[in-house]
């Protein structure tokens, strides 16, 4: 399988500071990869580094072929990686079509076809595509959040902790959309709280701890470790 | 200019230097340590100036006064009054943004300007208060302006010494705290309300102590004694230029804009009349000028802000 | 006093004077939501403004209202210019810095009026205008013309943001500003808009103020804080909570006169500014709170 995305010893930080040493993370073409560890660990870190939110001072990252390492985020955007941030990731005071409507603001020309593509994975927002974003309930905003990003059509979807603050209910439900997402040939990388089930769902893992990687494989390969089990995972 | 002449300009000069370091100070107290905009100095002033005018002077027919009480009870109390109009606007103002706070200041001063001009029976409207006593204003001239210059001097320090202490104490280190930090700041909640109150009711006293010297050494003061904006501006200026968080630099900052400011008064009154009136007008552009060029080129001002230990830790941002 | 008295002498005078406001009103709301400052030269812009088409009035003997126009869309020009020039930089710094710079170019702006037109009263048009009646209600055509104009530029306004691209992207600025880039949307190009907006709405609300009373040196800055006072009791971001705020404003100035001495109109706006951040400080539309 070709490969989409590859980190290579990444090292980095906001300040001055390096919050990420020599992080290495690769994700296939249509692979959903995510990442877990204890808080701190530097999980959105590592993803804002792949969307060039971060100072990388060492490493690069490879993107379909093309090396992307210091980018603005507005050209990633256009190359095809789309990043739903972990709050405050919709425009509360415009509804779901206008959410979407920004998501693809660098499109051109006709949106018709992107716009029934995320109604079909989503139709729940179909219906209610005139409510205000942020008159709906935790769930479905984030399903909005995803819809917006999803508007460029991205090879790549970047998700910081879309479960955050879900019922165990909707978790899954995110989950299942996922799934979906990943079989209209979309790749996702995605951090997680929730290790158990985020590796029980997940093609593959990867444990970072303290800014560094410490354990990756497939999802039941890493919940079958022990160490994996007992550092992070609370048994 | 004769040498006797020259000299008594410098005096003035001096005198007007010392009050104006005096608001520049109570400026740095409310921006420099705590953030806080405050766009009505003149209001501050007037409050100041009226309330020891009414205190101090002798009796006038038609307008509140008579009390005749000594200079120094009336500075005291212009600078209650100049806190006591803080209180309740800072009260509202400082759950927010400082920007609402430099609305509300704008506000406030407008206010004040009105009842100055409308409330007779308080402050004699247009005519204004005269005969206000001057601390050995009995001297000859020269001698009373010496002393008076003194009298500014001795202000000064002591309101210097005691806002350096502060700024050295907890307080002070709190106050930077906060002013740099707004997250940390509003995990502290109530408590940085609080203190940031503090620091607008210190700043204004000092400002309605400001506008009390310069009453007592006009001996007397009306509605167009200060242009409020003009003023407002001038201190602010003052304390970007000097350095903005430090004491010396605001005074030095007096010092510098009011000597350019009233130099090039000079300069261009030797023009003839209508070119004059419009110098006056590219003067206050120029020292709007001044400001942006300043908060461009050098935003920690003439003399920066002193490291006190507190500020040295990089803040390092963490993850989320 | 009589109905027609009240509407006459209390009522429509507001009504106008609110007009005015809410147009300066709209255009501090859009600042304060999108770039996130209380912007200080507002009145003096609308000063500005106000000269400009007197300017054109007299140079090409035009009529004020055809010279609005022209006077929008200059004063538009120098809002984007003191942007580019003076604020610009200052983006990466704390917003109040900005403030700050505003107050200064509040008095550069009003120092150019005054050196270039004068400290002297001003006005477009020479002669008295008499009341038209319309069944008692004295009203003259360009206190009809200020409230239509009004309503015309931000009914305008408002299509604008609701539907083309731009105006949302103005709005999706407001709203989320990191996610509006992440979005790729161009902040500079949402600024620049801003300024062309708000800078020829003030221009009109000081034409209008201009057309209504007199031009004078001071004329805007009286204004600004009507037309904060209007902005936050509308909502910040609102724009039709902005205009809602101004007419209430101007109405609460002119009615001020039958419970306070006429000198402390201006009080008014300062009351309604500090009643509204004490008891809602999100104003009347539920807007943002900085």
């Amino acid at each position: 399988m070709k490969i989409l995305l590859s980190m290579n010893g990444v090292t980095g930080g906001y300040g001055d500071a390096d919050i990420l040493q020599d992080v290495s993370i690769q994700v296939d073409d249509k692979e959903i990869v995510v990442i877990v560890g204890p808080n701190g660990a530097g999980k959105s870190t590592a993803m804002k580094a792949v969307f060039g939110l971060l100072k990388i001072r060492g490493g690069s990252i490879i993107f379909d072929d093309d090396r992307i390492t210091g980018w603005a985020p507005n050209r990633i955007v256009q190359r095809g990686i789309c990043y739903v941030p972990q709050v405050d990731n919709i425009f509360r005071e415009m509804s779901i079509h206008e959410n979407l409507e920004m998501g693809a603001f660098l499109k051109k020309g006709d949106l018709s076809a992107a716009y029934d593509r995320v109604y079909e994975l989503f139709p729940d927002l179909k219906e209610r595509r005139k409510t205000l974003a942020g008159a709906l309930s935790g769930g479905q905003r984030q399903m909005v959040a995803m819809g917006r990003a999803l508007m460029l059509d991205p090879k790549l979807l970047l998700l910081d902790e879309p479960t955050a603050g879900l019922s165990p209910r909707y978790m899954e439900q995110i989950f299942q959309i996922c799934r979906d997402v990943r079989d209209t040939g979309v790749a996702i990388l995605l951090v997680e709280q929730h290790a158990k089930q985020a590796l029980a769902f997940a093609d593959r893992g990867y444990v970072l701890a303290a800014g560094q990687n410490r354990h990756e494989g497939t999802g039941a390969h890493l919940l079958a470790d022990r160490e994996v089990a007992e550092m992070f995972l609370g048994g | 200019m004769e040498l006797i002449g020259l000299a008594n300009y410098a005096l003035f000069m001096g005198i007007f230097i010392g009050i104006y370091a005096l608001l520049a100070l109570g400026l740095n107290i409310q921006w420099g340590f705590a953030g806080l905009f405050n766009a009505g100095i003149a209001g501050f002033f007037a409050v100041g100036a009226y309330t020891s005018a009414i205190l101090t002077s002798p009796y006038a027919e038609g307008r509140l006064g008579g009390f005749e009480l000594p200079f120094y009870v009336g500075w005291i109390g212009a600078m209650i009054a100049a806190a006591l109009i803080a209180w309740p606007i800072g009260k509202i103002c400082l759950r927010f943004r400082s920007d609402y706070l430099a609305i509300a200041s704008i506000g406030v001063a407008e206010i004040i300007r009105l009842v100055i001009k409308s409330e007779a029976e308080l402050t004699n409207s247009a005519r204004g208060i005269t005969n206000i006593p001057r601390p050995y204003g009995d001297l000859p001239y020269v001698q009373s302006q010496m002393a008076y210059l003194a009298i500014v001097a001795i202000v000064l320090l002591v309101a210097y010494l005691m806002v350096e202490r502060q700024f050295n104490a907890p307080w002070g280190r709190m106050m930077r705290a906060i002013r740099d930090n707004e997250l940390a700041a509003r995990a502290m909640g109530k408590n940085v309300e609080y203190r940031r109150l503090e620091a607008f009711i210190f700043g204004s006293a000092l400002m309605g102590l400001g506008g009390a010297l310069f009453a007592h050494f006009n001996r007397s003061i009306t509605p167009e004694a200060i242009d409020p904006m003009v003023a407002t501006f001038l201190v602010w200026i003052m304390l970007i230029l000097g350095g903005s968080g430090n004491n010396r630099g605001a005074i030095l900052g007096a010092a510098v804009v009011w000597t350019i400011w009233s130099v090039s008064e000079i300069a261009t009154d030797q023009l003839p009349q209508e070119y004059a009136v419009k110098a006056k007008y590219i003067r206050l552009f120029l020292i709007g000028l001044m400001l942006q060029l300043v908060l461009r080129f050098r935003p920690e001002g003439l003399l920066p802000e002193p490291l006190r230990g507190d500020l040295r830790s990089d803040d390092v941002s963490s993850e989320k | 006093m009589s109905i027609l008295d009240f509407l006459n002498f209390y009522l429509i005078p507001g009504v106008v004077l609110g007009s005015i406001y809410a147009l300066g009103a709209v255009g501090i709301t859009l600042i304060f939501a999108i770039l996130r400052y209380a912007h200080l030269a507002h009145g003096d812009l609308a000063t500005l403004g106000a000269f400009l088409a007197f300017a054109v009035v007299t140079g090409f003997g035009l009529s004020p209202l055809a010279a609005l126009p022209i006077a929008m869309i200059l004063t538009a020009g120098v809002a984007v210019g003191i942007d580019k020039v003076f604020y610009e930089h200052l983006r990466e710094r704390p917003k109040i810095v900005t403030v700050m710079a505003s107050l200064g170019i509040a008095l550069m702006v009003r120092s150019v009026v005054q050196v270039v037109w004068g400290v002297d009263a001003e006005s477009y048009v020479r002669g008295i205008v008499r009341p038209e009646n319309y069944f008692g209600l004295r009203i003259k055509d360009r206190e009809i013309y200020t409230v239509v104009f009004m309503l015309a530029l931000v009914g305008g306004l408002q299509l604008f943001l609701a539907r083309s691209k731009w105006g949302k992207a103005m709005r999706a600025m407001s709203d989320n500003p990191n996610l509006a880039l992440l979005s790729g949307i161009d902040n500079k190009k949402v600024v620049i808009l801003t300024w062309v907006i708000a800078g020829g709405l003030c221009a009109a609300s000081g034409v209008f103020l201009g057309i209504n009373t007199e031009l004078k040196s001071m004329m805007g800055w009286h204004m600004l804080l009507p037309m904060f006072a209007g902005a936050i009791l509308g909502g910040v971001g609102r724009v039709e909570g902005a205009v809602l705020g101004g007419l209430i404003v101007g109405i609460a100035e002119e009615l001020s006169v039958l419970v306070l001495p006429s000198e402390y109109k201006a009080a008014m706006a300062f009351a309604i500014l500090l009643f509204m951040l004490l008891v809602r400080p999100t104003g009347l539309l539920r807007g943002k709170v900085l």
